[in-house]
């Protein structure tokens, strides 16, 4: 009957152990870290124009005046960083029923523009980096939903399968686009541009196969604390001209960039792209 | 009384204990829904992990594959240009594919086998993964001519098909990635290991003379492109068709001049099934594909340099009876069980 017994006690024991999840050395605590990206030209802020609208709210360093209709972003793989060692990775995963960690950051949508992460480890932090696009491990995980479903606003490349990364249109006065008529209620207006910057493969052997995705880091100069009742606020600023200035645009024979060879000297402007504004401890959110 | 009453609970807590952590493994022996990786093959690429194939998801997949609500005047399906008794390939009537309003495709559409073992799709290898493959065929204006969002929407308004997707993947909204996903498992299921060829390497099974002089023909002269058990290396390759490329093939997706006019080298399973051949359809018979290898071929800035001596094309020299051997082994790659498998029959 004893035998019996501990028998019984020993098998429970044996289940709680064999099937427990190992959650040692997790901090107690937790708190929340908003990221909020404030879209600019310039110093400008953004209002989005009518494609074709003539009205010109920017100019770039050579004299181009353009304005925009489109502005957005995938952001991904985002982690923070502290100088004791802190971490907190973003958990990722693409399934068809979400895009956990993929955000799709649209200039006009706000609520796309406030990033919040959850369970950051409590600690200090001053670093974050995060990718501007889809990498070759979120494609390969095959159909995915959430912000990546191509029939829910996902930005999708069919020909060449991916996600386009950053993307901007608008409207040029020196654009060199002409009026096209696609049939079936679709054209493309005069003076538009779009610049869609994709493309994620490496391959070997071949160095006009293009990954242009990006990865970001940015230091905040200072510090701000994650904890329980400690939700601090990383406000950066993405600035549409850099891509454009950068790239040197003359938008008179650039105002069609679909490709990712094409949208190379847009990718490589992106490391500057991208600032902290400021960050702070308080826990009100941003618009 | 009491004492037999503990004993079955701790038995039963060992029971428990066994069952709890083990894994479910198949539970019969012989489910025509499970994927099997024939023991020649490599192993599958097919992310099966983030879509386990089950029966609801695999019958809920043939019937989107024969079901032409995914064109836009529900005209054609992914049945048009890929059927059964052609190993999944188009029938040589359209020797290019056939879309909405009756619009002509540029190429040839592959057959359909074994997808679940490639890393790329298409003659350009532009996709590169299985779950993506339809987006294309339905959102292209010379194929199904529709839009993702509308075939969606016109699923989740149709009579069956939501209470179809609830069943499969347990959700109460159809979205495009189930819709992909069922597709997929339909898809990935075409194994084609069955040929006489498949029986000779797993069985022994004897193939004629002629056929063994054929395979070892074909593994001096063709084998360095159609290798492995899936008869292609999967890479891409100017086949000497054409000396200008209005198809820049896999160069349209490296958009490097190296590739225009490179497709991918075919799978050779099934191809006695699969004709007219090459991306343009430019051969009716296996014969004329030989004759094209063997003094057909022109040069480019792209051939492959497997075709060429110096600045000499040369091809793969070939005699008539070298030929008839060849096209022996390549019919021994015939696979009449896939084409007579009742599970892929549209049962509509």
């Amino acid at each position: 009957m004893k035998n019996i017994n501990l028998l019984a006690m020993l098998s429970l024991l044996a289940i709680l152990w064999s099937c427990g999840d190992d959650d040692d050395a997790k901090p107690a605590e937790f708190g929340t870290f908003q990221v909020y990206f404030d879209n600019k030209v310039g110093a400008d802020d953004i209002t989005r124009r009518d494609n074709g609208s003539t009205e010109y709210d920017f100019e770039t360093s050579t004299g181009e005046k353009f304005n925009l209709s489109l502005l957005g972003y995938y952001v991904s793989k985002i982690t923070l960083e502290g100088p004791n060692g802190e971490y907190f990775q973003d958990e990722m995963k693409a399934s068809a029923s979400e895009a956990k960690g993929y955000y799709h950051v649209l200039e006009g949508e706000s609520a796309s523009q406030n990033i919040k992460l959850e369970q950051v480890p409590a600690g200090t932090y001053n670093k974050i980096t995060f990718a501007i696009g889809v990498e070759e491990d979120g494609v390969l995980e095959g159909a995915a939903g959430g912000v990546l479903d191509p029939a829910d606003g996902a930005w999708f490349w069919n020909w060449n399968a991916g996600y386009i990364g950053f993307a901007l249109e608008g409207t040029a006065e020196n654009s060199g686009q002409e009026y096209v008529d696609w049939g079936g209620g679709r054209e493309t207006l005069e003076n538009t541009f779009a610049i869609h910057i994709g493309g994620w493969k490496d391959v070997a052997d071949n160095e006009n196969f293009i990954n242009n995705i990006k990865t970001i880091t940015l230091d905040f100069g200072t510090t701000v604390k994650v904890g329980p009742d400690l939700s601090p606020l990383a406000h950066l600023v993405t600035d549409a001209m850099k891509v454009l200035d950068g790239a040197a645009i003359d938008f008179s024979n650039t105002f069609s960039v679909h490709a990712p060879k094409a949208g190379k000297p847009f990718a490589e402007q992106l490391p500057q792209v991208f600032s902290v504004h400021h960050v702070h401890q308080s826990t009100s959110g941003h618009d | 009384m009491i004492s037999k009453t503990k004993k079955y609970l701790v038995y039963g807590w060992v029971l428990f204990l066994f069952w709890s952590c083990s894994d479910d493994d198949a539970a019969s022996p012989k489910d025509i829904y499970a994927f099997e990786k024939p023991a020649h093959f490599p192993d599958a690429t097919y992310t099966f992990e983030n879509n386990p194939i089950t029966k609801e998801g695999f019958e809920l997949g043939k019937k989107l594959f024969f079901d032409p609500i995914l064109s836009r005047d529900k005209s054609v399906s992914c049945n048009n240009c890929h059927q059964q008794s052609r190993a999944f390939a188009d029938s040589p009537l359209h020797p290019t594919s056939i879309g909405v309003d009756n619009r002509v495709g540029i190429r040839n559409a592959p057959p359909l086998a074994n997808l679940a073992f490639m890393q790329e799709f298409f003659w350009d290898g532009g996709v590169t993964h299985l779950d993506f493959v339809p987006i294309n065929a339905i959102e292209s204006d010379v194929e199904m001519d529709e839009t993702l969002v509308n075939v969606v929407k016109k699923l989740n308004e149709h009579d069956e098909y939501p209470l179809l997707f609830e069943k499969a993947f347990g959700v109460k909204e159809i979205t495009s990635p189930f819709m992909l996903h069922a597709i997929s498992q339909f898809t990935a299921m075409m194994v084609s290991a069955g040929s006489r060829y498949d029986k000779y390497v797993l069985e022994g099974t004897a193939l004629s003379n002629e056929e063994m002089a054929g395979m070892k023909l074909f593994e001096k002269k063709c084998a360095t492109c159609h290798s492995g058990e899936l008869f292609s290396d999967f890479s891409y390759r100017n086949n000497g068709l054409n000396d200008s490329f209005g198809d820049l093939g896999r160069g349209r997706i490296t958009e490097d001049e190296a590739d225009h006019g490179k497709f991918r080298v075919p799978s050779l399973r099934n191809a006695e099934l699969t004709a007219p051949y090459m991306h343009n359809a430019r051969f009716l018979t296996l014969e004329e594909v030989l004759d094209h290898y063997d003094g057909g071929m022109v040069d480019s800035p792209t051939l492959d340099p497997l075709f060429k001596d110096g600045d000499q094309v040369v091809g793969i020299s070939l005699t008539t009876e070298e030929k008839t051997s060849i096209i022996a082994f390549i019919k021994t790659l015939t696979d009449r069980d896939f084409i007579a498998e009742p599970k892929f029959r549209n049962n509509d």
